[in-house]
């Protein structure tokens, strides 16, 4: 027996996911998809993503939220890692892919609707994976928007997924809380290295000679350092998650 | 089957649920666990099955180190909790997520269990069902994935008069030498008949845990006059019916345990009992 990983009880898991969920998950995907019948802006529609995302994440392991639900769970025939690598697998790949089906059909729908009502004759356009007026996808290849689009959506849902492993009621709430106290211990450490650095507190109205476009000369590596930093932030919170897990009593 | 040694735990820093407590089960026995309500039945029953952890002490649950929570030692385990999970599915849709969860499940035992429980339509929401119904279709799982340990808190609580027998009648006919069943309850005449090793808590430790044999070869069970003088009474009780004593056995006479009575014997005089075991 596979003490450590099991496609078999991985598969077990996440059909338990979709039989105890079907109604809500049908309801869910088809309210999605008359929203984006009648939303076409790309920020609209990315906003929705991100909200929907970080709730669905949150609801990942409502069963935490009350005893009953907890050791129902936690005594699942599975391993830690299969527990967590089902709800990764829920709130990063089968809501993304279910929220770009349903953004695709929607958008269609929404368009040949509107023609059809309204006499108009407008094409089908699918303006979040519009990236031609970006500036900084302009040099690159046509795969980089894409990845860094998922790469920013895990970040998100990754760290829902560990609100919703770390707090018992309220994990959205609670989550966002955390979020806001660890930016306002940034900001505080930003003032801080300015203060140190300037003598001031804000960069506001103040005339800094630095060129922050010209990156690359002034600290040679830091561009790969951020990106070592943006592909490790989501498993980062996954490794949390995953411990957590293992240490969780109910 | 589970061996608990020297075991601590609390939930908060300041006070200690269970303190220093080792027990020792073996399988193919009805382990019958009484105590007075926040006593740490239910607490034990999570550490065994690893839902808490201890602060100090071990666990050998079948082998395996509970805390752990290995699928191999999660598939011989099935706990029955008093308060149960709120689940949107059906019976039949139950049975195809979590059996195949239990390599030793079976859907036969499980659908006469649910028929002698009167539960005809496995089509019925597990939502939908009365605190009762739903409890019987958790029993009736719990004991058809044929695990080695069951464990189950408060398993009557919510059963009406008929289904008590019948689950009775069922836990018998389906523990054998290999499982072990752990029962924790302060319904004791619920299972009465049923229960074969009686363990008690007080004071947050294990005070007594003791087969019915030996209980019944030790102490004397009996309805005394209210004016008959008795010896080696070490407890008594004052009904309408008379006085119920519990009495040294010096003669080898036969008597009915009373689980209720003995419980109340050792709650008052715990150190006078011990000694005789």
């Amino acid at each position: 027996m596979n003490t450590t990983f099991s496609f078999y009880r991985l598969g077990l898991l996440l059909n338990r996911f979709f039989v105890e969920n079907k109604q809500k998950e049908l309801t869910f995907w088809a309210i999605a998809i008359v929203v984006f019948m009648l939303m076409y802006n790309a920020a609209s529609v990315g906003m929705f993503i991100i909200i929907a995302g970080f709730i669905f994440a949150s609801r990942i392991y409502k069963s935490f939220g009350y005893t009953p639900g907890g050791m129902h769970y936690l005594l699942i025939p599975a391993t830690h890692l299969e527990k967590l690598v089902s709800g990764i697998i829920l709130s990063t790949i089968y809501f993304l892919i279910g929220v770009l089906i349903s953004y695709m059909l929607g958008n269609t729908i929404g368009t040949h609707l509107g023609n059809l009502i309204f006499g108009t004759n407008n094409e089908v356009n699918l303006q979040l994976f519009d990236f031609s007026n970006k500036m900084q996808y302009m040099d690159s290849g046509t795969i980089y928007p894409y990845i860094d689009m998922f790469i920013g959506f895990a970040i998100v849902q990754s760290i829902f997924l560990l609100g919703s492993i770390y707090f018992k009621r309220n994990p959205i709430g609670k989550t966002f809380l955390a979020i806001i106290a660890f930016s306002v211990v940034i900001g505080l450490f930003e003032v801080f290295l300015l203060k140190l650095n300037f003598d001031i507190t804000s960069l506001q109205h103040e005339n800094i000679n630095i060129n922050i476009l010209d990156l690359k000369s002034m600290f040679p590596g830091a561009e790969t350092f951020g990106q070592i930093i943006k592909f490790s932030i989501a498993p980062f919170f996954w490794v949390v998650s995953y411990f957590r897990l293992t240490e969780k009593e109910v | 089957m589970v061996n608990v040694q020297n075991v601590t735990f609390s939930y908060t820093k300041k006070a200690e649920l269970l303190t220093n407590l080792s027990l020792k089960l073996e399988t193919g026995r009805i382990h019958g666990l009484l105590g007075k309500n926040g006593e740490g039945k239910s607490t034990l029953l999570k550490l065994i099955s690893g839902l808490v952890f201890p602060k100090v002490g071990t666990i050998d649950t079948m082998g395996f180190n509970p805390s752990k929570r290995l699928p191999e030692m999660l598939r011989e385990i099935y706990f029955l909790p008093e308060e149960l999970p709120q689940l949107t599915l059906s019976i039949e849709n139950y049975e195809k997520v979590y059996a195949p969860f239990y390599p030793n499940f079976s859907a036969e035992q499980f659908n006469n269990y649910l028929k002698e429980f009167d539960i005809d339509n496995k089509k019925s929401m597990l939502n939908k069902l009365s605190h009762g119904q739903k409890k019987k279709v958790f029993v009736a799982f719990g004991l058809a994935t044929n695990t080695k340990l069951l464990l189950m808190d408060e398993p009557t609580n919510g059963l009406d008069i008929p289904s008590k027998g019948q689950f009775r009648r069922m836990v018998a006919s389906n523990i054998d030498e290999n499982r072990c069943l752990i029962i924790s309850t302060h319904q004791v005449h619920d299972l009465d008949s049923l229960i074969d090793n009686i363990i008690i808590m007080e004071h947050h430790e294990i005070v007594f845990n003791q087969p019915i044999e030996e209980i019944t070869k030790k102490l004397l069970f009996r309805v005394a006059e209210r004016n008959e003088k008795t010896d080696h009474v070490l407890y008594s009780e004052d009904t309408l019916r008379g006085l119920y004593q519990v009495c040294k056995n010096t003669t080898g006479e036969d008597s009915k345990l009373d689980i209720e009575l003995l419980f109340n014997a050792i709650i008052v005089n715990t150190k006078e009992i011990s000694k005789l075991f």
